[in-house]
């Protein structure tokens, strides 16, 4: 990968730039958006065959700790989305039961 | 069993109470009755009256303006400046060296970063350029943004200076030795931490308190915008802060 500096060269001597933090983030929703299509949150626990070209570009722009980074921005984001509903559910619960 | 001495001495101690001579009796208590109130004549009264009437006025406005001075000086500042802010000597993205009198004689939006950062750095980055456009059209030049970088082990000068091309040109970017820019976070109670045992080569974020400080002319703190506070908002605390800036 000639253009992405961090994977290619060790000494990081040009940051990321616009261009390529775009494309990152442009692979990164096409991958989550398969996951989404398979049913899947935590990235990597898909089938070896599921999203396997959504994944390889993903990986490929993205450096490594980007990708760590946002996998666990994403399984967090699920989670508290989880977190709320079931709060949300308790308490549509405890009002219907204090209505009664 | 009580003989009268006893019961004599039992006795309050009679006080001698003759007249004291005429010399020195109080002027009114002699003379004729029509000079009765002495000194205290109606003239004197009424002196009296009025200077006391127009003190105890004078003394209700000095207390209703206090009292509604600090009622405007809560409304517009709900709590007291914190010490945020301090010395600080850094290299810029130029090279040259940069100090806290650097701030001087600006408004300056102080953000703490890093280049390596995967999204939210470049996202508030974009939104102080987009405050800068709104704010220069509208208060003139008055703005001095800078970008401090919390990863010293890789953001170069050279490296910062790359970066910075993507943002707003106004930018100064500023870095030092890990110690310098420590110093400089901990007077502006920003918390960074880089994974332990990192190479300057390793692939590693660095994780950091995202705030874009505002600090006035003066170079004393006067708000710090989270990720929440949009443009907008930042336009409006702003121009406050300049009306209020004296």
């Amino acid at each position: 990968m000639g253009w992405w500096p961090f994977s290619s060269s060790p000494k990081q001597d040009s940051p990321p730039t616009r261009t390529e933090r775009q494309i990152c983030w442009d692979s990164r929703d096409a991958y989550y958006a398969c996951l989404d299509g398979v049913g899947v949150i935590r990235a990597g626990t898909e089938a070896p065959s599921a999203c396997k070209a959504e994944r390889k570009a993903y990986e490929g722009s993205c450096a490594q700790s980007w990708v760590k980074y946002f996998n666990e921005r994403r399984r967090i984001a699920f989670a508290q989305k989880d977190m709320i509903a079931q709060a949300n559910a308790q308490n549509a619960a405890a009002t219907g039961k204090t209505t009664q | 069993m009580f003989g009268r001495r006893a019961l004599q001495t039992c006795r309050r101690p009679r006080i001698l109470l003759s007249r004291p001579p005429a010399a020195y009796r109080r002027p009114y208590s002699t003379g004729d009755t029509r000079n009765a109130v002495g000194v205290f004549t109606p003239k004197s009264a009424a002196l009296f009256i009025v200077t006391g009437l127009g003190l105890l006025w004078y003394f209700r406005h000095e207390k209703a303006k206090l009292i509604e001075q600090q009622e405007q000086e809560r409304a517009s500042k709900s709590y007291g400046r914190p010490m945020v802010g301090g010395p600080f000597s850094l290299q810029t993205h130029k090279g040259g060296i940069y100090t806290e009198k650097d701030l001087l004689g600006k408004w300056s939006l102080v953000y703490f970063g890093f280049t390596n950062c995967p999204d939210i750095c470049p996202a508030e980055l974009d939104k102080m350029g987009l405050f800068l456009d709104a704010a220069q059209k509208k208060h003139g030049n008055v703005f001095n943004p800078v970008f401090v970088s919390v990863d010293p082990a890789r953001d170069s000068p050279a490296r910062i200076a790359v970066y910075l091309k993507d943002f707003h040109p106004g930018f100064t970017g500023l870095v030092g030795t890990y110690q310098e820019v420590k110093a400089m976070c901990k007077a502006y109670r920003v918390y960074f931490s880089t994974p332990p045992n990192t190479k300057p080569e390793d692939d590693y974020l660095v994780d950091h308190s995202i705030f874009v400080y505002l600090m006035d002319p003066k170079g004393q703190f006067v708000e710090a915008f989270g990720q929440a506070v949009s443009v907008e908002d930042m336009l409006v605390k702003v121009e406050d802060a300049i009306k209020e800036f004296r």
